[in-house]
């Protein structure tokens, strides 16, 4: 009775994976056929695959620009988030006057989608002067909510009698931030930069927003662009999704672990 | 910041601070002033970011909505001019609310799926870990590339759907669904459906996961069946793990930006638009900012009412702020 | 955390290994990115053509062909072009008697990949 409902279940579960794959596999058959990607009916195995797609997408558009600014936005992004979120959470393991309304304050912000403040946003970054710099597509993405409470909640886990004997040792609180608290809370570093990582990694409508030159798009527009201007009957269009899905993928196979417990210790704090 | 060795008993962080011995009142208050200092330097950062960029963007866009502004012109307020076209002249708001609220009402159903493999994956299942990994691996992705993908699964000639569809004699003609009036939004929300309903399943695994085993072995020594353990157990204890999924349901509505900008434009005539791409092509389309902000202050709105009802359906406070 | 663990954990191989590919594989275009195309011209019945024009096509954005630059096959049927700078190219050829031999399309893995065709073409082919 108990074998069969398994062997059931596993079914089950075997089909919604696939469905969850199909996707994936259709691109990149896509990516690799030869012929006439339009041809009735499409082959499931292509004929006679080949990578010469990536080869003309690598020529068609700046990939590697697209691609280092990207790496560079993330990078800025992923540094401040760990300096800044690592300070506020630390910050709020401390009791101080206004605590609660910071708290507070932080917790509502959690729930005003960044989508909802374009508008104001935007014209904020002009007043900034970041308009189409490398700065202003980080700077909404330099601190996240989410990372702060990892960080605190990390903080908090780490016994206080050690940071008491840091201090009878008379070490000062940065030292002690960085020589006790953080290498104890690696955990919680590893889930910022790839929380940080991913969400300025797939970011979208702020790049669309403040870019003007084709010289500062990230990888999510130079994709949109490409989709807008070349209709092509070869497979160079998903050749370019297969290799801005496959960094992402393989990020999150490594650090899967990490990503998901950020995500849900943000979601039970509301 | 400081390095200056010594005296630094008695964090006023920690519960169990040791007691610092008797020193002068002075020192004490320096001390104090110092943490006070440390505090605000920390939090000064993330608290500009979030101020820059969440809570003055909230306001600016309130009071942009009762002016005529734009970038070259000088504001000039207009009393309700924006909220009144947009609720009686727009007919395009009208469509991308109703297309929004179809958007949020189709979460449930993702919800529900994704309960189901949550409880099938959550058992004593061999290569759960791996399940779990294939369904979650599409919420990662990015959001752009996802709706190239599914731009390509609905085409007409080279896609997956129609070809499944028409190989296995279920239509004749191929349907061309992003360009028809009717399928286009279903698709986009099944597209979306897609990529999210991996965050669904995990959010609602670690609340599974939370429900303690005891309530259910001493359901069982009761000898309850198997649904009403469900639904006296594992149903009411999932309600802050729904709520949550309803909320990000409801968020979902602004972050889907990418997939409709990407796989309809909000076409064909404003069939996918939802509130989100109207509020950009307003704003950045047509640079009327001001409307765009009324726009949002609406959507907003919305959201607001739509997570506090929400926040009713499962009984109150489930997922309130947690006291820090 | 040791240096050992550091090391050894995925989040540095990773990086690591597609860092050093990438190192290795920019290194292998720059040392065969010299624009050499270089072949044979055959007659249909596999002698060498001699005097035969070698066209060379590049493929631009729009994927049309291009003519390039030509050139003339020496006693042996062989020629060489040194100046391509194109990742898609494609050659055709004139016989000395005037006739066109088949075009054929060359794909490379990168622009100005040397390359030494290993099929020759053929002019003046058989069936007509």
């Amino acid at each position: 009775m108990r074998r069969r409902s398994h062997i059931l279940r596993h079914l089950v579960m075997a089909l919604v994976c696939a469905l969850m794959l199909i996707p994936f596999y259709w691109v990149a058959k896509t990516a690799v056929t030869n012929e006439n990607i339009y041809a009735y009916p499409p082959r499931i195995l292509p004929l006679k695959p080949h990578l010469y797609n990536f080869v003309d997408v690598w020529y068609l558009i700046p990939f590697a620009r697209y691609f280092a600014n990207s790496v560079i936005v993330s990078l800025i992004a992923v540094a401040g988030n760990i300096v800044f979120n690592a300070a506020a959470g630390y910050a709020l393991t401390k009791n101080f006057a206004g605590k609660r309304i910071v708290v507070l304050l932080f917790l509502s912000c959690m729930l005003i989608p960044f989508q909802a403040t374009i508008i104001p946003a935007y014209l904020v970054s002009a007043r900034l002067g970041v308009l189409n710099s490398y700065l202003g597509l980080a700077l909404p993405l330099l601190s996240t909510i989410v990372c702060i409470f990892v960080f605190k909640a990390a903080f908090e886990a780490i016994p206080a009698s050690l940071q008491q004997a840091a201090r009878i040792d008379g070490l000062g609180e940065l030292r002690i931030l960085f020589r006790i608290m953080l290498p104890l809370a690696k955990p919680a570093i590893a889930t910022n930069i790839i929380l940080s990582f991913i969400w300025s990694w797939n970011a979208f409508l702020w790049p669309l927003i403040i870019t003007r030159d084709v010289t500062m798009q990230t990888l999510p527009l130079g994709l949109a662009r490409f989709l807008a201007y070349v209709e092509d009957t070869t497979g160079a269009l998903y050749a370019f999704v297969c290799m801005v899905l496959l960094p992402g993928i393989i990020v999150f196979l490594m650090a899967q672990k990490e990503f998901i417990r950020g995500l849900t210790s943000g979601a039970t704090k509301g | 910041m400081n390095t200056a060795p010594s005296q630094r008993a008695g964090a006023a962080g920690s519960a169990d601070a040791v007691a610092p011995p008797v020193r002068a009142a002075d020192w004490y208050r320096r001390k104090r002033t110092r943490e006070a200092m440390l505090v605000a330097c920390f939090l000064l950062p993330s608290l500009m970011i979030f101020f820059l960029y969440r809570i003055l963007p909230l306001g600016w866009n309130v009071i942009l909505s009762f002016e005529y502004w734009s970038p070259l012109k000088a504001a000039r307020f207009a009393g309700l001019d924006n909220y009144a076209e947009m609720f009686l002249e727009d007919d395009v708001f009208w469509q991308a609310l109703t297309n929004t609220l179809i958007f949020i009402l189709a979460s449930p159903i993702a919800i529900l799926l994704a309960l189901a493999v949550a409880l099938a994956v959550n058992s004593d299942l061999k290569g759960a870990a791996i399940y779990r990994t294939i369904i979650f691996l599409s919420y990662p992705l990015m959001s752009v590339a996802v709706g190239i993908v599914w731009r390509w699964l609905y085409d007409e000639r080279g896609g997956f759907i129609n070809f499944v569809l028409r190989g296995t004699g279920l239509i004749k003609e191929p349907i061309p669904f992003l360009q028809s009036f009717g399928w286009a939004l279903p698709s986009v929300i099944l597209a979306d459906i897609w990529q999210v309903v991996g965050f669904y399943m995990i959010i609602l695994l670690t609340g599974l996961q939370s429900i303690p085993q005891h309530l259910y072995e001493a359901a069982r020594i009761d000898g309850a069946p198997a649904s009403a353990r469900f639904l006296r157990i594992t149903l009411p204890m999932l309600r802050p793990s729904l709520f949550i999924c309803a909320v990000i349901g409801i968020l979902n509505s602004f972050t889907a930006f990418d997939l409709v900008y990407v796989m309809t434009g909000g076409g064909p005539a404003h069939a996918t638009e939802l509130l989100v791409t109207h509020i950009y092509n307003m704003g950045f389309g047509e640079t009327r900012f001001d409307y765009a902000a009324a726009l949002t202050v609406v959507q907003f709105t919305l959201l607001v009412i739509l997570t506090f009802l929400a926040n009713r359906a499962v009984g109150g406070n489930a997922g309130s702020v947690e006291s820090a | 955390m040791s240096t050992r663990a550091i090391l050894t954990s995925r989040f540095f191989v990773v990086p690591a290994i597609a860092i050093a590919t990438l190192i290795a594989w920019n290194l292998y275009v720059a040392a065969h990115a010299h624009g050499e195309v270089s072949g044979k011209v055959v007659r249909a019945d596999g002698a060498p053509a001699r005097g035969a024009t070698v066209i060379l096509y590049e493929r631009n954005l729009t994927s049309h062909f291009l003519e390039k630059t030509r050139t003339t096959t020496d006693a042996a049927g062989e020629f060489r072009f040194k100046d391509n700078r194109s990742h898609q190219i494609r050659l055709d050829t004139i016989g000395p008697d005037g006739r066109q031999g088949q075009p054929r399309i060359l794909r490379l893995w990168f622009a100005a990949q040397d390359v030494d065709l290993r099929r020759p073409l053929v002019v003046s082919p058989s069936k007509n």
